[in-house]
C-alpha cells in the first residue's frame, strides 16, 4: 500500500509557484528523500502533506486520507520535525516529550512508557532533566525528532533534520534515522547529497517546484549516466535547466 | 480537555520558569506598592489627598500588576508564532479552541495568585501604617478583578496574534502606561475632571481600578464598575478569539 500519493500537486503564493504539478508515490515503510537546493519547494510540499497548508490545485493523499477534506485525520497520523527546532525551551526533555503525549491524548501509563522509550531510543538519559534551552543543537534536534515520533505516526516528516549540525551530531542523527527505517514511513527533506545517499530508499530531485527525477540511487545514476548522487544531481539539474529554458 | 490541560501546563511552566515574569508581574508591583506608600507618608494630611493611601492604592496596584500579564501572554503567543513550535502544534490534532484556552487558563491562575499576593502585601502594609483595611473587602476585590484579568489576557492574546516579535512588546508597553495612567491609579480622575475624566470613564481601566477600590471598602458601587468591566471582557475576549481563529485559518491556508 502507498503511504503517500500526489497527483499534479500545486501550490501558488500570489504570483509565485512554489510547488508545480508534482506526482509522487511513496510506499509504506519507505524512507523517501526530497532532495533539492534551498527554495526548491521541499518544505512547501511537506506543509501540504502534513495538513499545514492547502494545495492550490491537484490531489494528495496520506495513508488514503485526502489532504483537503480529511486534514483532521491526517494530523492524527503524521508527525513532523520542522526545519527550525520546535521545542518548548523552558521545559525539560522529559517534560517536552510528556507534553506531546498529552497533546495526542495518551493515558498516564502510555505517556510514561512512550517517554521512557524515546529517551532510550535517542540515548537522552543524561539530558532528560535538562531544560531544552540549555541543550546543544544536536540534542535539540534529537529531541525534536523524538517529539515527532512519540505519537507513533504512520508517516514521519523530517524537514532538513541535520541543517546546521556539526559532522558528529549529523552522523549520530543519521544512525538514529537508520534505526527507524522499515517501521515508520519517513519523508526526509534535505539539500545534503550524502544524507540522501546514505539514508534514502528512493530519492526525488526537486528543482524550481518540480520533480526533475525520482528513483533509487542506481536509477538516478542510470538516468544521468554519472556515478554518485552529487554528480547525478548536477547532471539532472543541468539538463532540467536546459529543458526549462527551451 | 487533555490537550488544553497539556498546553496550559506547558504555558504555565514556561511562565514560572522565566525570571523576568517574577520581576515584572510580582516584584515591580510590590515595589510600587511600597514606594507609593512612602510617597503617601510625605503628603501633608491637610491636602486631603488619599489616592496613595493603602486602601486606595492596593486595588490600583493589583490592576497595574495585571497589565504585565498582558505583556507575558503576548510574548508567549508571539514567541510561539515566531519559532517553529506553533507549526509543530498546528500539525497535531489541536484545535483553535485548545490553543486559546491553553493560553488563557494558566495566565488566569497566575493573575489570581498575583492579586492575592498584592492584597496580602497591602494588608501587611496597612498594619505597619496603621490604616484600616477590610480583609473581606480584599477577597471581594480579588473576585471583582476577574473580568479585568480576562481583559488583559485577551489583549495579550490579541496583540500576540496580530503583531510581530518586535512590535508586540512595544505596543504592550504603551497599553501598560496608558492603562495605569487612564485607570486613575496615580491620580484622582474625578478631581482632574474635564475631558480627561471623560476619556478615563469611557475606557475599561478606570472601572477596573474603581471596582477593586470600591470592593475593598465594601462599597456597593463596585457592582456598577464590575458590570462595565464584564462588558469589556466579553467584547475584547470575543474579538481576540475571532482574530486568533482567523489568523490560524490563514496560517493553515
Amino acid at each position: 500500500m502507498n503511504a503517500i500519493e500526489t497527483r499534479s500537486l500545486t501550490k501558488n503564493y500570489k504570483s509565485k509557484t512554489a510547488v508545480d504539478k508534482i506526482d509522487l508515490t511513496i510506499k509504506e515503510g519507505e524512507l523517501f528523500a526530497l532532495l533539492g537546493v534551498n527554495g526548491a519547494g521541499k518544505t512547501t510540499t511537506v506543509r501540504m502533506l502534513t495538513g499545514l497548508s492547502l494545495p492550490t490545485s491537484g490531489e494528495c493523499k496520506v495513508c488514503g486520507n485526502d489532504c483537503v477534506s480529511e486534514r483532521g485525520e491526517i494530523k492524527k497520523i503524521v508527525g513532523i520535525s520542522p526545519q527550525d527546532t520546535a521545542v518548548a525551551e523552558n521545559l525539560t526533555v522529559y517534560e517536552n516529550l510528556s507534553f506531546m503525549c498529552g497533546i495526542y491524548g495518551h493515558s498516564k501509563e502510555k505517556t510514561e512508557q512512550k517517554t521512557a522509550e524515546m529517551i532510550r531510543l535517542f540515548k537522552m538519559d543524561e539530558v532528560k532533566n535538562s531544560r531544552a534551552k540549555t541543550l546543544s543543537g544536536g540534542w535539540k534536534r534529537k529531541l525534536s525528532i523524538a517529539m515527532a515520533l512519540i505519537s507513533e505516526p504512520k508517516v514521519l516528516f523530517l524537514d532538513e533534520p541535520t541543517l546546521g549540525l556539526d559532522v558528529l551530531a549529523r552522523r549520530e542523527l543519521w544512525s538514529i534515522v537508520e534505526r527507524l527505517k522499515g517501521g515508520t514511513t519517513i519523508v526526509l527533506t534535505t539539500h545534503y547529497m550524502e544524507e540522501a545517499e546514505r539514508l534514502a530508499d528512493r530519492i526525488a530531485i526537486m528543482l524550481n517546484g518540480k520533480i526533475a527525477a525520482s528513483g533509487t540511487l542506481s536509477e538516478l545514476e542510470k538516468l544521468s549516466g554519472k556515478t554518485g548522487l552529487e554528480e547525478s544531481f548536477v547532471e539532472i539539474a543541468e539538463r532540467f535547466g536546459k529543458d526549462n529554458v527551451r | 480537555m487533555n490537550r488544553i490541560l497539556s498546553f496550559s501546563k506547558r504555558n504555565f511552566l514556561e511562565m514560572i520558569r522565566d525570571p523576568l515574569s517574577y520581576i515584572f508581574c510580582l516584584g515591580f508591583p510590590l515595589i510600587m506598592l511600597i514606594v507609593m506608600t512612602l510617597v503617601n507618608d510625605t503628603i501633608p494630611k491637610e491636602t486631603g489627598m488619599t489616592i496613595f493611601r493603602i486602601d486606595n492604592l492596593s486595588g490600583g496596584i493589583a490592576v497595574f500588576g495585571m497589565t504585565f500579564l498582558m505583556m507575558f501572554t503576548c510574548l508567549s503567543v508571539v514567541k510561539d508564532r515566531a519559532g517553529a513550535f506553533l507549526i509543530r502544534l498546528y500539525a497535531t490534532p489541536m484545535k483553535s479552541g485548545d490553543f486559546i484556552s491553553g493560553y488563557i487558563f494558566p495566565m488566569f491562575i497566575l493573575s489570581i495568585l498575583q492579586s492575592t499576593i498584592t492584597f496580602f502585601a497591602s494588608y501587611v502594609i496597612s498594619i505597619i501604617t496603621a490604616v484600616e483595611i477590610n480583609v473581606l473587602g480584599m477577597f471581594l476585590a480579588v473576585i471583582s478583578l476577574i473580568p479585568t484579568t480576562i481583559i488583559f489576557i485577551s489583549l495579550g492574546l490579541l496583540f500576540g496574534t496580530l503583531f510581530s516579535e518586535k512590535a508586540a512588546p512595544g505596543l504592550c508597553s504603551i497599553i501598560i502606561s496608558l492603562g495605569s495612567f487612564l485607570g486613575g491609579i496615580w491620580f484622582d480622575v474625578k478631581g482632574a475632571g474635564g475631558i480627561l475624566e471623560k476619556i478615563c470613564t469611557v475606557l475599561p481601566f478606570y472601572h477596573s481600578v474603581e471596582s477593586a477600590r470600591a470592593a475593598i471598602n465594601l462599597n456597593s458601587d463596585f457592582l456598577i464598575h464590575l458590570l462595565v468591566t464584564i462588558g469589556y471582557a466579553f467584547v475584547i475576549t470575543a474579538f481576540s478569539v475571532i482574530v486568533f481563529k482567523n489568523k490560524m485559518r490563514a496560517d493553515l491556508n
